[in-house]
């Protein structure tokens, strides 16, 4: 990709789009994509705005914006089948319960009737009939994206779904089987999340545990409507996978930590601290470091993309990241509010050494060896070592 | 005049000195145990473990802030990990040194010969017994005792343990130059330890180790100075080892 120009890219981008016009639609609908945004009330110039920022977010030229427009025009030429798996369906709310529905969701719920367990009227037996219709209809051309972690193992039973009592990795294998693209999106599919922290009981493992094919990961708890969707257009446009993290994450989204992009970074540098939430360097919107901002440790562009449509993300409400987006966060990070100096670890030694932090158990061993060197001084003055 | 005798275990250079000459009793051999560059890099890493684990706390948990005022501030914690990557990058410079020089310099090979002795379990029950003042100090081949042995070999251990994990941290904090350049790899170390999290954790908890194993380290250090009466400690200053005639 290095060599690629701008030119050449926007006529790759041109023939997929050309491409995909030729596929037909997806059926059962009765208005177009258009129509249902103009519907929903957003003008023309609301629509081009919006498809500005995300081009732009893509990292691409505003030369690429007209293109990005004809893009989505044909998004539902790409059957969406949106799994939910061990999960609290976070992930489909930040996307589609905005207080008014943006333009992101609109085009979601648009394209990914085809499945989704959450917004479709099906249920019960229809409901399963429409995930194999779908699956064998639009066979290798859909895209899977799947929410939440799967229980696997001898635990594989704690997730069983529907009247056929097909467990969900059953399932996710099956679907990731036949997919053009597969997106794991949110925590729990892209790394297991909650149900995974320790002592994960019902065996929960990330999806791409459960298939060989490459697995787009969109962490994040959720992770932003702009991520979910922005992978999506990334795809339609290129028609090939985005180039990836070390966890599979896109680049584009995942490649900086949040401490990177944060707005509060100044004060970091310059050693002003948020002592206890309340105080006066809170109201001065300075550091949250010291009150449990897990930033440095977890990439991710909520700076940048924010939530709810735009307008904010859990630094600039003065709370510190809790670095959702990040493997095993649950265990990882420590306790929220506190800094990841202060996280805990299990010495249970029969209550012995319970809670106690890298630091505490450095100071004891420390103090030990204190008494220790001590003893063996005075021993050494009263019965000095034979030469 | 003077004459040369070489001593048995002669580590390498031998100054006999008699008392005509300069004055030590004659029964007395000055002998270089520790060379030019062992000391300089042994009292650079000294200071660069002490600049980087206070600055490491700081780094950690920023204990001191700057009173807030309105005027232009001396960004205190930028300053503190800006001494911290550069005395990181010389810990760096002078660990690589000392494993180069350990494994084949040839002023070296007492270093290489004290791993004999660790194979010796004799040598390991009477240093051990030496210790708890239950016999003689045995004789060694090589300049370390096993026990001193396996410690260094653990602390080195640590060293890279904290050189690896310093350097993921570090291409996250400079991403361009020599931190684009170890980005990829570091990633990497990053995906084997889980997360960004647990390599500030592993960090910190190899700073544990290190303190720990230095103050033992110290200990040992002024013990064998009082008690050995070959002069050890004066050798880490000077180079020069005392031995009887024997
Ligand atoms: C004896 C050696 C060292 C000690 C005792 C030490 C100690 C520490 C400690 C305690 C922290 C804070 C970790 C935490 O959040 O708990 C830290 C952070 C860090 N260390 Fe070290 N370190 C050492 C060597 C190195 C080396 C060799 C490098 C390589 C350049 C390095 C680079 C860093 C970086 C980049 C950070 C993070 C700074 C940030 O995220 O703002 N350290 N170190
Ligand atoms: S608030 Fe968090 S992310 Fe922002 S600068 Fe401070 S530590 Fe970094």
């Amino acid at each position: 990709m290095e060599k690629t120009t701008y030119d050449s890219l926007h006529q790759a981008f041109r023939q997929r789009v050309e491409g995909l016009k030729k596929l037909p639609p997806m059926e059962g609908r009765d208005k177009s994509i258009e129509e249902t945004i103009e519907e929903a009330g957003f003008s023309r110039r609301d629509f081009m705005k919006w498809v500005s920022a995300v081009t732009a977010m893509l990292a691409l030229p505003a030369t690429f914006s007209p293109l990005m427009a004809e893009a989505v025009k044909v998004a539902d030429r790409l059957p969406i089948i949106w799994l939910h798996m061990a999960e609290c369906t976070g992930c489909t709310e930040s996307l589609l319960r905005s207080a008014n529905p943006s333009i992101d969701s609109l085009i979601f719920d648009y394209i990914s009737l085809e499945y989704q367990e959450t917004i479709m009227s099906a249920a019960g037996w229809q409901a399963e009939e429409n995930l194999e219709h779908a699956i064998e209809r639009y066979k290798g051309r859909y895209i899977l994206m799947v929410e939440g972690g799967i229980p696997s193992g001898e635990m594989e039973s704690f997730l069983t779904i529907g009247g056929h009592g097909k467990s969900g990795r059953a399932i996710a294998e099956e679907t990731s089987e036949n997919a053009a693209a597969i997106f794991a999106i949110g925590t729990c599919s892209a790394f297991g999340g909650v149900q995974a922290a320790a002592p994960n009981p019902t065996g929960a493992v990330a999806l791409s545990e459960v298939t060989d094919k490459t697995v787009i990961n969109v962490p994040g708890c959720p992770p932003s409507e702009k991520n979910i969707v922005g992978t999506l257009l990334h795809y339609l446009l290129y028609g090939t996978l985005p180039a990836l993290d070390a966890y599979n994450r896109p680049k584009w989204a995942y490649r900086l930590r949040i401490h990177d992009l944060c707005e509060r970074r100044g004060h970091f540098d310059a050693g002003e601290f948020v002592e206890k939430f309340g105080d006066n360097a809170a109201k001065d919107g300075f550091c949250l470091y010291k009150v449990g901002c897990k930033g440095p440790y977890t990439f991710n562009n909520c700076a940048k993309q924010k939530f709810n449509q735009g307008t904010s993300w859990p630094v600039q409400t003065g709370f510190g990241c809790i670095g959702c987006s990040e493997p095993n966060f649950w265990d990882t990070m420590g306790t929220v509010n506190e800094p990841l100096r202060d996280r805990l670890y299990n010495t249970v030694f029969g209550g012995l050494g319970a809670d106690a932090t890298a630091d505490k158990i450095g100071v004891g061993i420390l103090a030990a060896v204190g008494v220790g060197v001590a003893a063996h001084a005075a021993v050494a003055a009263i019965k000095p070592p034979k030469v | 005049m003077v004459a040369f005798a070489i001593h048995k275990e002669l580590p390498m250079k031998t100054e006999q000195h008699t008392d005509t000459a300069e004055g030590y009793p004659a029964e007395i051999t000055e002998e270089m145990e520790f060379t030019p560059a062992y000391r300089w890099q042994h009292w650079i890493r000294a200071v660069a473990i002490l600049i980087l684990t206070f600055t490491g706390f700081y780094i950690a948990y920023p204990f001191v802030a700057p009173a807030v005022s309105s005027e232009p501030n001396n960004f205190l914690y930028a300053l503190m990990r800006s001494w911290h990557i550069i005395f990181g990058f010389v810990m760096i410079g002078v660990v690589i040194l000392k494993v180069y020089l350990t494994l084949v310099g040839r002023a070296y090979k007492h270093e290489r010969a004290s791993l004999g002795d660790t194979l010796k379990p004799k040598v390991w029950i009477a240093q051990i017994k030496y210790y708890l003042f239950m016999g003689k100090h045995p004789h060694l081949k090589g300049v370390y005792n096993p026990l001193q042995t396996m410690a260094y070999a653990g602390l080195y251990v640590t060293f890279f343990a904290l050189i690896v994990t310093g350097l993921v941290l570090y291409v996250h904090v400079y991403h361009e130059g020599l931190g684009a350049l170890l980005y990829e790899p570091m990633r990497f170390f990053e995906v084997l330890m889980g997360g960004m999290a647990n390599v500030r954790q592993i960090h910190h908890i190899a700073m544990w180790v290190v303190i720990i194993v230095v103050v033992i380290h110290i200990y040992m250090a002024i013990f064998n100075a009082v008690f050995g009466k070959n002069g050890s400690m004066d050798a880490i200053f000077s180079g020069m080892k005392w031995h009887k005639k024997h």
